[in-house]
Formats: C-alpha cells, structure tokens, sequence
C-alpha cells in the first residue's frame, strides 16, 4: 500500500526533472531548477547540504536561500530522509534497475559489507575539503542534483556533462551491493539523516503482533532490521517497503508524539542500535 | 571534453587540462551580469542551473568537470552567444551568486577594440557595426571622426559588439574583444 504512494512519488519527481527542462526550454519557467533548487512559482527551495556548503565556503548569508533551505530541514527533521526514498532520482534509478535486472540480481545479499558509520565520516570529510579547498565540492558532485542538471543540458545543448559519469558509478556499485551509494557515501543523505535524528516519523514495531520476521527485514533496501527496532535508527529512511512486507502487520509507519517519545513502548523494546553489523542483508 | 559533441559551438574553448581551481572566466568568457566577485562566485553559486534555464537566448552556458571545481557554474560566451542584457537570470538566482541590478549598472566586463585591426581605424572604412549594435549606443560607445571608442566607465560587457564585428581574423579573432571584470592573471597567486 505504501508502495504504491512511493513508486507514484518517484515516478512524479522524475517526470519533473524531465519535464521541467522541457517547459523551460520553451519559455514557460512558473517551475524551474532541479534537487539543487527548485522553483515553484515565488516559492524557492534550497537542498540543505549545498546551501550550508555555500555558507561555509563564502562566510556570508543570503536572505533567500536561507529561506529556500527551511522547508527542506523542516521536513528532514520532522519526516526523516523521505527525500532519498521518495523522490531521489538516483533512488528512483536505483530502484529501476533493479527491477530490470531482478534475474540476475538474486545474490546480490552477500554485497560488500561497508560500515554505515562510514556515512557521517564522509559527511565531514566532504565539508572540511571544501573549506581546505575553498570551493564547494558537493553542489556539482551531487547525484541528484546531476540526474537534474544532465537532463537540462540535453534538452538546451543536446549534450552531457563528463561528471554525469558518477550516475553510472552508483549504478554500478548497486549491482554489487544494494544502495550501496545511499548507505554509506552520500553526504545528502548522512546531513538529512542527522537533522531527522529526532523524526516523528517512524517506523515502529507493534508488540502485539509478536516477533516479526526474517521477511520483514529482508526487502530493506538498506540491509536494516526493522523488526529489531531499527526503523526508529538513524539510518532508516521512511520508504516503508518492510511495513508492506510484514503480512503479520507487526510493523507500522506511525508519527510519534514528542511527549511520548520517552514512554514509547514500541521504543523501549528496542534494543539500543549502537554498532550494527547487519550488513549487505546479512544477519 | 563534451560526451555528446553535437553543439559544436558550445565546445569549450578552455577545457581539458586547465587547472582545476583556476577560473575559467577569460577574455570573452565572462559570468552572467550581476555576478558577485569572481573570488567568491564559485563558492556562491550553487549550480542549480536556473540561470541557464531562464536565458531565452541560450547564452549562459553551465560548465562541467572539465573546468574542475567550477563544473556547472554559467558561463557567457560573447564571441558565440553574447547576452543580451534582458536580465531575466538575476532574478532567478537563489543563492545570491547573481545580485539583482539594472541593466547600465551590469558589468560583466570591457570591451576593448584593437585598434591595428579595426577597418575604422585602420582603412578609412565607414564601418560602425559596434557602435550600431550596442545598448548604450552613444554611451558605452561613441564615434569621433568615425573612429568607434569604448567608455569602459559605461560599458556593460554585454559582447554584443564583439560578436557583430564583420572582422574575423586568420585565428578566429575579431578586433574588439571583451575582458572580463575579472583579471586572471591579476589573481593568479590568490586561486583560486
């Protein structure tokens, strides 16, 4: 069910980056830019990690970015990374060739086992480069932003942008370990996940409806245990596709109330998820 | 290097084997009107490409990895496409990289015009394309005795003028030329 909602929001945001170009290009510019920032109307958004690039990079302020970048922390934190499962292009590519390739992809579970830590130090190592270098380095390096800006180069200057060469990368080290990109090197994603520490949004499991299972935990795309309490981790990003696996229904995507977030007796059975050394959907 | 080389007039013209930090703005290679210090341009601009969405005359052209950490900012290539002044890219800028200012205030850059090669300086040719083609006709150019000046206290940078002259030399050069606000060379030791 879940699913659906999802597969129609991917499938909508790309139709976006594709259309949007395609509209541009004939004069009609009411929506405007892709994930690095996007116009609708007056309404401007900013991606957060580009725009706190920028303001690290040039130590100054801008009126209307810091406003474009509000909306987009006010949803990391309160919804999580919906961003990266619900409207990423790269995700959503992720995702795609997938499904073209499912025959062969039957093994993919025993990937390379990379830490998830991994995620925050490369979230800071990016950020002390640009400072060491001066320039901002993700807001031309970024995977979704480049799905954007490599479909705008083709429809105004039928050409492509050499760096699009990284899409291919992610592609590439999909096929060896699930998202591999998005688990452990993606500094949007490690910056989102940090301001949603404290989400509402979670995925939580229901007591009464016993243990869950192995089948529950094995469709994440991250190589998560949701049914051991790790829909609530840092890690989790909200896709849902282990609340539609459950068929015992022992898990939920539930909005947690601050005030009971202490007293959540989904939480406190939670084993606290410290080192998790469930990788590449090994258990 | 371009994947797909099908607009050959988009080549660019410094890419491979350029530094990877130095700016790729140069003598007709010049930042949409509005841009803030060459310095900090590359540290402002957020390469959300709107600018370039929003150019109806497909001026602005954002750049890629080829030009190192300066892939996807937007660059003008006055000698191919000049801007055309319509300033409809600084108000679309979110990151302030493009401050909003009015077209006379715009400097993108000076024209300059080469006066050993100029037919109206050099022949006794009646040519005043230039300053035909400019703007601030009158302002930023003006003719006496026929002969095309350039006011660089006026002269937006725009490159229309570069780009109308009839006179194409052996290499591809044309006699007036536009160097960017921004100095390379001047800046060379402060790169990037």
């Amino acid at each position: 069910m879940i699913g659906r909602w999802r597969s129609a929001s991917q499938t909508a945001a790309m139709l976006l980056l594709v259309i949007t170009p395609i509209l541009n290009y004939q004069g009609i510019t009411f929506v405007q830019g892709w994930f690095q920032s996007l116009a609708v109307g007056r309404l401007w958004l900013v991606s957060p990690l580009e725009g706190l690039e920028c303001i690290l990079v040039s130590h100054s302020l801008y009126g209307p970015q810091i406003v474009g970048m509000l909306l987009p922390v006010l949803s990391a934190s309160l919804l999580g990374t919906v961003f990266c499962s619900w409207i990423c292009p790269v995700n959503t590519l992720q995702v795609w060739s997938d499904r073209l390739l499912s025959p062969w992809l039957r093994r993919r579970g025993e990937g390379w086992a990379v830490p998830r830590t991994l995620l925050w130090y490369v979230l800071a190592a990016e950020l002390v480069l640009a400072l060491v270098l001066g320039t901002p380095l993700f807001v031309f390096l970024s995977p979704p932003g480049l799905v954007g800006r490599e479909l705008m180069m083709l429809v105004f200057f039928r050409t492509l942008a050499v760096e699009g060469l990284l899409l291919l990368v992610i592609l590439g080290l999909n096929l060896i370990t699930k998202r591999l990109f998005c688990r452990a090197f993606c500094p949007l994603r490690g910056l989102l996940a940090l301001l949603g520490a404290k989400r509402r949004l979670i995925v939580a499991r229901v007591e009464e409806a016993g243990p869950g299972g192995q089948h529950c935990d094995d469709v994440c795309p991250l190589g998560l245990a949701p049914s051991m309490g790790e829909g609530t981790s840092l890690h989790c990003w909200n896709c849902g596709r282990c609340v539609d696996a459950c068929t015992d229904n022992g898990l939920k995507m539930v909005w947690r109330r601050a005030d009971l977030q202490r007293h959540d007796p989904c939480l406190e059975k939670a084993p606290r998820v410290t080192q998790i050394g469930n990788m590449g959907g090994k258990r | 290097m371009r994947i797909l080389a099908g607009a050959s007039i988009l080549a660019p013209a410094a890419g491979a084997g350029a530094h990877p930090l130095r700016s790729p703005v140069g003598v007709n290679r010049l930042r949409p009107p509005g841009a803030v210090d060459e310095k900090t341009f590359t540290g402002r601009c957020i390469r959300c490409g709107r600018c370039a969405e929003v150019c109806p005359y497909r001026a602005i052209l954002p750049l890629d990895a080829t030009d190192g950490v300066h892939a996807g900012t937007p660059l003008i290539q006055v000698d191919e496409i000049p801007c055309y002044l319509c300033m409809e890219c600084v108000e679309v800028c979110p990151t302030g990289a493009l401050q909003r200012i009015e077209l006379a205030e715009t400097r993108m850059g000076t024209a300059v015009i080469n006066r050993h090669t100029c037919m109206a300086w050099t022949d006794d040719t009646l040519c005043r394309t230039c300053y035909s083609v400019c703007p601030l006709r009158d302002t930023a150019i003006h003719l006496t005795e026929f002969k095309p000046h350039v006011n660089p206290a006026a002269c937006t940078g725009c490159g229309i003028c570069a780009h109308a002259c009839p006179v194409v030399g052996s290499d591809g050069s044309r006699p007036i030329v536009v160097d960017p606000a921004y100095d390379p060379l001047e800046s060379a030791e402060a790169a990037p």
